[in-house]
């Protein structure tokens, strides 16, 4: 595998959002992990930094802005650039993942050219 | 439209030689499906039961009204936010700081021709609002044109669908320059009331568009015949203000003929208004002249 593969950890509690998401990342070239909520990503965090991670809102045991703000107060999690992937439309919503930490924001429903656009303006391809 | 009524390959070439003599459009053999589309979609609001009666009424009628709203209907483009990213890092890092001491009190005027649905011209008003603080006392005004069509009807409204606004957007300037109106995003009135908005009829003549200090015409060479790219080119010339710039895509050249503008770019794709006069050459007159005989051979017909 080529050494400067990027990392993306996807996290959501649809496992079939999961299942697209790793498709299209993996096309974009990425090696994509999975977690189901915000404290399972918060454990593969601290075991390993993604470059990337792909972040739902709203999840059981501990939602995705509950996550964000715990990962950026810990040891390196400033590092990963963080791209919300949630239903949640409102503006005030939108702000308030920013104010937390947030480099981009995507709306569902996306496609694969949303995941590439975004991804791009946050500097991680090419 | 009823599923099994297609277009007659026979009705897809007449379209094709068409959009060419009209607007001097090459249309492709892998076009169908898009014509097929916009078309059906077309004839259906024109008051026809389908496609093929509405080609056929063209064909056999000669309408001028029809043939220019079909051609318009195929020629619409989809475009994205910040599309070609270098154009606009060239437009604000080198085209306008260049401009600000020449316009510095006063405005610069910047147009898209061929705007479509207005993703390119609000992309730079979103770039003119962020560098206001940094380039001071020089009001840039913008200005989109393009053939009456439906996209340029959503540009005037500014309203885009949740797919579009995701597509080379930050998400900043998305909460920043726009309102959220049901399921779509609406551009807000302070940044829509900037641009102005022109229906260019397809026939009409380029001149009467004025002068601007940066024409911004990108990716869209490849797709004309040689006499039309040669006479939009000359037409985009006289657009381009003195010491003003024109904007091809960032892979896009002149080529040989310089239509009045230095052969060095600028930036990639961007070539500044020479300050010679330009004389066309014999070549690109003989060109003009055989385009003009066509147009009129067209006007006639029609």
């Amino acid at each position: 595998m080529n050494t400067t593969t990027k990392t993306c950890l996807i996290v959501d509690d649809s496992k079939m959002i999961r299942r697209v998401a790793t498709r299209i990342l993996r096309d974009l070239q990425f090696e994509p992990s999975e977690a189901g909520d915000g404290r399972e990503a918060m454990e593969m965090c601290r075991a390993s930094m993604p470059d990337a991670i792909l972040l739902d809102w709203n999840m059981p045991v501990m939602d995705g802005l509950s996550f964000l703000k715990a990962l950026r107060s810990t040891n390196g999690g400033t590092k990963p650039v963080v791209v919300f992937c949630t239903a949640e439309r409102d503006v005030i919503k939108i702000a308030e993942a920013l104010d937390a930490g947030a480099d981009e924001y995507v709306m569902k429903p996306f496609d694969s050219d949303i995941l590439e656009s975004k991804f791009s303006e946050v500097g991680l391809l090419g | 439209m009823s599923g099994s009524l297609s277009l007659k390959p026979s009705y897809y070439e007449a379209l094709k030689r068409l959009t060419a003599e009209l607007v001097g459009v090459k249309l492709g053999d892998d076009h169908t499906f898009l014509v097929e589309t916009r078309l059906a979609t077309m004839a259906r609001k024109e008051g026809f039961e389908n496609l093929s009666q509405m080609v056929d009424e063209l064909f056999s009628r000669g309408q001028t009204r029809l043939a220019i709203h079909v051609v318009t209907a195929l020629l619409e483009r989809a475009t994205s936010f910040f599309d070609g990213r270098a154009g606009y890092e060239a437009m604000g890092d080198i085209l306008l700081p260049k401009l600000h001491p020449l316009y510095r009190g006063g405005s610069v005027r910047i147009l898209s021709y061929g705007c479509s649905s207005g993703q390119e011209i609000y992309s730079a008003a979103i770039l003119a609002d962020k560098l206001k603080h940094v380039l001071p006392d020089m009001d840039i005004v913008l200005t989109g044109v393009d053939y009456p069509s439906q996209a340029l009807e959503r540009a005037k409204a500014g309203r885009f669908t949740h797919f579009e606004v995701q597509r080379g957007l930050p998400i900043r300037h998305l909460i920043k320059y726009f309102d959220k109106d049901g399921e779509d995003w609406v551009v807000k009135r302070s940044l829509r009331n900037r641009i102005t908005f022109i229906d260019h009829n397809l026939l009409a003549d380029i001149d009467q568009l004025g002068t601007h200090q940066i024409v911004m015409f990108r990716g869209r060479l490849g797709q004309f015949t040689t006499p039309a790219r040669i006479r939009i080119l000359r037409g985009l010339g006289r657009l381009v203000s003195a010491n003003g710039y024109l904007m091809l895509g960032s892979h896009e050249k002149l080529d040989d003929m310089n239509f009045g503008f230095e052969r060095e770019m600028v930036a990639p794709g961007c070539y500044q208004k020479s300050q010679k006069q330009y004389i066309p050459e014999p070549d690109i007159q003989d060109s003009l002249q055989e385009q003009t005989d066509q147009e009129r051979a067209i006007n006639n017909t029609a």
